[in-house]
């Protein structure tokens, strides 16, 4: 992370955006970094990624498989379909 | 890694057996507008589940109950998770049961070295792959599935200043960019942005390094925007 603050004021949008990986994971606040600061089509980017991210966190599973899912795994489970657990076949 | 044959089951036949109750509902919806949040600032998605553990013990030593206890506490993720790989209905059911029937066979195996949950994504996730690559993908290794070609992956965005996406997103349009994204930029995406796991977490469901998982989920990112602007242009010549 330090030598990456030193390249800073330096790094070109192609080193920004090579390094973007690391950095939304490192740093809570990318809108605080260097090349953002003179760079509105990085930090478009940035953004852009962003809610992206926060948009998918609205996207969590609603919805359950039909009851037929469970209903097949137990008839196949009492074919004998899948072997049972280790403990039971001992 | 090594995948093996799975076997294909018929979601179409019915049983006698009544369907068990949802154990503990995990899940909780979040409505309506939301600020948008620094990508890697995450909800705790995955908290241990209470009874767990005991529904576990029970289940491998064959307890039948048990076992339906661990499918209503599951059912809803492997599912989604099914859903959004296939976009379909009838296989991700196929899957949902082919992955919970390969739980009831190796539950045995399960040594709680990673989170219940974790381990039973892994299996979903093979048996998705698995099912990817019969349907036409080509047989290749975890790391090029995770690849796409270099014509499916993102570009870099450099002197393209254009229209921005904040605040022009519903729902389907992002569940719709989210289908044609590349299937290993999509599994992803969905494990990590979507249902909350940790990058060393699907790095242990998919058998690659933690920065492989870094850069596929930037690589989707990237890629998802492509998609969205292309859609937003579209809409504005139409």
């Amino acid at each position: 992370m330090i030598v990456m603050r030193s390249m800073d004021k330096t790094m070109t949008c192609a080193e920004f955006q090579d390094a973007l990986p690391e950095l939304f994971e490192a740093q809570s606040d990318l809108s605080a970094h260097e090349h953002l600061k003179t760079c509105e089509n990085c930090a478009a980017l940035v953004r852009d990624l962003e809610y992206i991210a926060s948009q998918a966190r609205l996207l969590l599973p609603i919805h359950d498989p039909s009851p037929a899912v469970w209903d097949n795994i137990q008839q196949a489970i009492r074919r004998g379909d899948p072997e049972p657990p280790a403990a039971v076949r001992k | 890694m090594t995948l093996t044959a799975q076997k294909t089951t018929n979601s179409s036949a019915t049983g006698a057996l009544s369907h068990g109750t949802i154990a503990k509902e995990r899940f909780v919806l979040m409505a309506g507008p939301t600020q948008p949040r620094p990508a890697n600032q995450h909800m705790r998605r995955n908290p241990p589940i209470a009874g767990e553990q005991e529904a576990i013990d029970k289940a491998r030593e064959g307890d039948g109950r048990a076992f339906e206890t661990l499918y209503a506490m599951h059912k809803r993720r492997v599912y989604s998770l099914c859903l959004r790989m296939l976009g379909n209905v009838a296989e991700a059911e196929d899957l949902t049961q082919e992955a919970f029937l390969q739980l009831y066979r190796k539950i045995g195996t399960f040594r709680g070295d990673s989170a219940f949950s974790t381990w039973l994504h892994r299996l979903a996730v093979n048996v998705v792959l698995m099912h990817l690559r019969r349907k036409g993908l080509p047989q290749v290794s975890l790391e090029e599935t995770l690849e796409p070609s270099q014509d499916d992956g993102p570009r870099k965005d450099i002197g393209a200043r254009d229209l921005t996406l904040s605040g022009s997103i519903d729902r389907v349009t992002l569940e719709r960019a989210i289908e044609n994204l590349p299937p290993g930029y999509r599994l992803v995406f969905v494990l990590h942005d979507v249902e909350g796991y940790e990058h060393n977490e699907i790095a242990e469901m998919l058998d690659c390094s933690i920065g492989n998982s870094k850069s596929q989920l930037h690589k989707a990112r990237m890629k998802l925007r492509d998609l969205l602007r292309t859609g937003q242009r579209k809409e504005q010549i139409a």
